[in-house]
């Protein structure tokens, strides 16, 4: 077997305290806002990293999305991943999961010879938490969701997993290629390497494909390939914190905790 | 890797004397840092600060060591240390290499992150940083109209504890009738966190785009609220950023007139230094006017006082660690300020106020206030 080869899919998100939807479109307003990728594929990103340092290989980064993910995709570089790579075309705007995660596999297919595909959790701003499954659809591929560790075994070819369950945990077992999705803050990613970050921010190559460059379907990417209508969406009211701060020795404060929160029950 | 392993190699030596400037090879093994550390006041065995001198020397690495988080770079050892060795800046060498390493301590790179995502090291939203003075209507800062940039800095920005010390602040600037400006939610973040847990190649460039920031808004003074972010522009900054700690600036607002003291504050206090003013800065006099200056007050001095100050535990990262119960410097502080018989136990440091706080609530000591210098001053205008 070659190198283990494992991409991870990371998307950029607004922070979410400046999430705003147009109202007319009914798409996110992204002009303005700062954004950061999102906190769960950084979770992908160590879990990645964390098999390579112990079994060597390479890491492929791949997004969706528009032109200025870019910035932010140099920061796995600078972490330890090889190679990056963004699917960036006016016809892949929104999309759905279902058109996502066709897009995101034929991207898969085309860096090609991959035995795991890692992701987040779920996003923080579309939060359907359905594309490591629909990934592992298109690709017809294995899938362990929500995992907390993740290993391999490079002779049997099988990939092993650790969810965590209230009470235990659930240890599964599965077959290379497989799609894996890292359950949130499973673990505490690691901080930029700086011997690297002054390359990967300034000459690191980040390969940038168009609807053109992969082999897509034109009705199968973007809006036309995206059944999901987002018919309404509303603000949640803001709730203003109380700010209550218990006075007394660490016992009368626990105290008054305790009543406050029988009282809420 | 057997924990006890240690590594000897020359790149890391090399490296090492890069980072720290060489400051342990004159380091002649005597061991009075070891003695003198407050880590010995609360542990049964102390933070042997020699032999990490000792490794530093050797391009040694002990790995797996834990130790070497404790120290809190307040330069304790270096005030009796015969050779004039930078300990700190030793520590936090030896702290880079575990950075590269990715060996650091648990939670520090959490830290790190949250400084690059949000600006901060609070994990807080970089768009609420002026939320504390959202009444204030403070200017933003234009170098034709003010006289001072004050950097707020980000505990005081986000830390609901120390935005009492930022309103008291802004209340003793407009009584003085000082024209500032802030840089509002564009205002960057020191970086004396990601310095004080040893990232020295992140700091640098935090330092050198802070410094483009401050220059494009055509800052050259500016007064800090806390002493750590005073140090880190005063020191570590190549001379781009001529700060003052709000101490020394209201102290000269005092001496020429501008800032008064009508109100008279009838209580015994006394002065705990931070290390960041005292020790790293020799800024002893400047907090000991103002307190001074206001009519009734009777500054009681503790026993270990100026250079000789007993840190509260919270510099060096040591704000992001967990320190057991029992192992607290400023437990010690605290019980050391009740024998002076003062009420208020005075700082200048939203560090040392959070350690001091938790102290005197930890241990229900309830006729001892924590205040800040500027909230007591505040109270006198
Ligand atoms: C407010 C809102 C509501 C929405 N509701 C729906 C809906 O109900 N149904 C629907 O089909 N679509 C919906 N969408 C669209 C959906 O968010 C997008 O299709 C998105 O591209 C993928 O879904 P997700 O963000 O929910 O990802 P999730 O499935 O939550 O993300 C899981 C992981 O998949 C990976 N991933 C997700 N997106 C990308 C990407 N662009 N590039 C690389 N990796 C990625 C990441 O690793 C991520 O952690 C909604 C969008 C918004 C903004
Ligand atoms: S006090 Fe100074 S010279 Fe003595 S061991 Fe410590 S660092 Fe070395
Ligand atoms: S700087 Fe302070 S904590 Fe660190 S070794 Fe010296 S005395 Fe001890």
């Amino acid at each position: 077997m070659d190198k283990f080869h494992i991409v991870v899919c990371i998307k950029v998100v607004p922070k979410p305290e400046e999430i705003a939807v147009d109202k007319e479109t009914m798409l996110l307003i992204r002009d303005g806002v700062r954004s950061e990728i999102n906190p769960p594929d950084m979770n992908a990103i160590e879990m990645a990293l964390k098999l390579k340092d112990k079994y060597g290989g390479k890491i492929s980064i791949l997004s969706m999305g528009p032109p200025f993910f870019a910035d932010y995709l140099r920061v796995p570089l600078a972490m330890g991943a090889d190679h990056i790579y963004l699917m960036s075309d006016r016809n892949f705007g929104g999309a759905d999961t279902l058109a996502t995660t066709y897009t995101l596999a034929e991207g898969i297919r085309k860096i090609g010879d991959v035995d795991m595909v890692i992701c987040g959790e779920e996003s923080s701003d579309g939060a359907t938490g359905q594309v490591p499954a629909g990934l592992a659809e298109w690709l017809g591929i294995n899938q362990l969701t929500q995992m907390d560790e993740v290993d391999i075994d490079l002779r049997g070819k099988v990939a092993r997993g650790k969810r965590e369950i209230a009470g235990g945990h659930i240890s599964l077992e599965v077959p290379f290629p497989v799609v894996v999705s890292a359950k949130t803050a499973s673990n505490e990613p690691r901080f930029m390497d700086y011997t690297i970050k002054p390359w990967a921010f300034e000459e690191g190559r980040i390969t940038v494909w168009g609807a053109e460059d992969v082999e897509v379907e034109d009705d199968h990417i973007g809006l036309p390939g995206s059944p999901t209508i987002v018919s309404g969406l509303e603000q949640a009211p803001e709730r203003a914190r109380k700010r209550q701060f218990l006075e007394g020795s660490p016992e009368e404060i626990a105290d008054q905790l305790g009543k406050i929160l029988v009282q809420a029950l | 890797m057997p924990q006890n392993r240690t590594i000897v190699d020359d790149n890391t030596w090399e490296e090492l004397i890069e980072l720290t400037h060489g400051a342990a090879a004159v380091c002649f093994q005597c061991g009075v840092c070891t003695a003198s550390c407050p880590w010995g006041l609360v542990k049964e065995e102390t933070l042997s600060v020699r032999s990490y001198m000792r490794s530093a020397q050797l391009g040694l690495q002990k790995n797996g060591n834990d130790n070497l988080w404790l120290c809190t770079t307040c330069a304790q050892c270096e005030a009796y240390c015969p050779r004039d060795v930078n300990i700190a800046d030793v520590f936090r060498g030896l702290r880079y290499l575990t950075w590269k390493q990715n060996q650091p301590h648990e939670g520090l790179p959490t830290l790190l992150w949250s400084v690059y995502w949000n600006n901060n090291p609070w994990e807080q939203p970089p768009s609420q940083r002026t939320q504390w003075a959202k009444n204030l209507n403070l200017p933003i800062f234009d170098s034709q109209q003010h006289d001072i940039l004050y950097y707020v800095g980000c505990t005081a920005s986000y830390d609901t504890r120390a935005q009492k010390v930022a309103h008291a602040v802004v209340a003793l600037l407009n009584a003085a009738g000082v024209s500032f400006g802030t840089l509002g939610e564009d205002e960057p973040c020191s970086g004396e966190e990601v310095l004080s847990v040893g990232h020295k190649h992140y700091f640098r460039e935090m330092a050198e785009d802070a410094t483009k920031a401050f220059q494009e808004a055509g800052v050259t003074q500016l007064v800090t609220t806390d002493p750590h972010s005073y140090d880190a522009f005063k020191n570590h900054y190549q001379g781009a950023i001529k700060p003052k700690h709000y101490t020394q600036y209201f102290a000269e607002l005092l001496e020429e007139g501008k800032l008064k003291f009508s109100q008279s504050l009838d209580r015994p206090i006394t002065f705990h230094d931070p290390c960041y003013l005292s020790r790293h800065n020799g800024e002893i006099e400047a907090p000991r006017k103002l307190l001074n200056a206001i009519p009734g007050v009777d500054l009681v001095e503790m026993p270990n006082i100026a250079e000789d100050t007993l840190c509260c535990g919270g510099g060096g990262g040591r704000m992001w660690l967990e320190t057991e119960a029992g192992e607290r410097f400023s437990d010690l502080r605290v019980e050391e300020a009740l024998t002076t018989g003062a009420q208020i136990l005075a700082t200048s440091c939203p560090y040392c106020i959070a350690c001091l706080e938790d102290s005197v609530k930890a241990r229900v000591i309830k006729d001892l206030v924590v205040m800040d210098v500027a909230e007591i001053a505040a109270l006198a205008i």
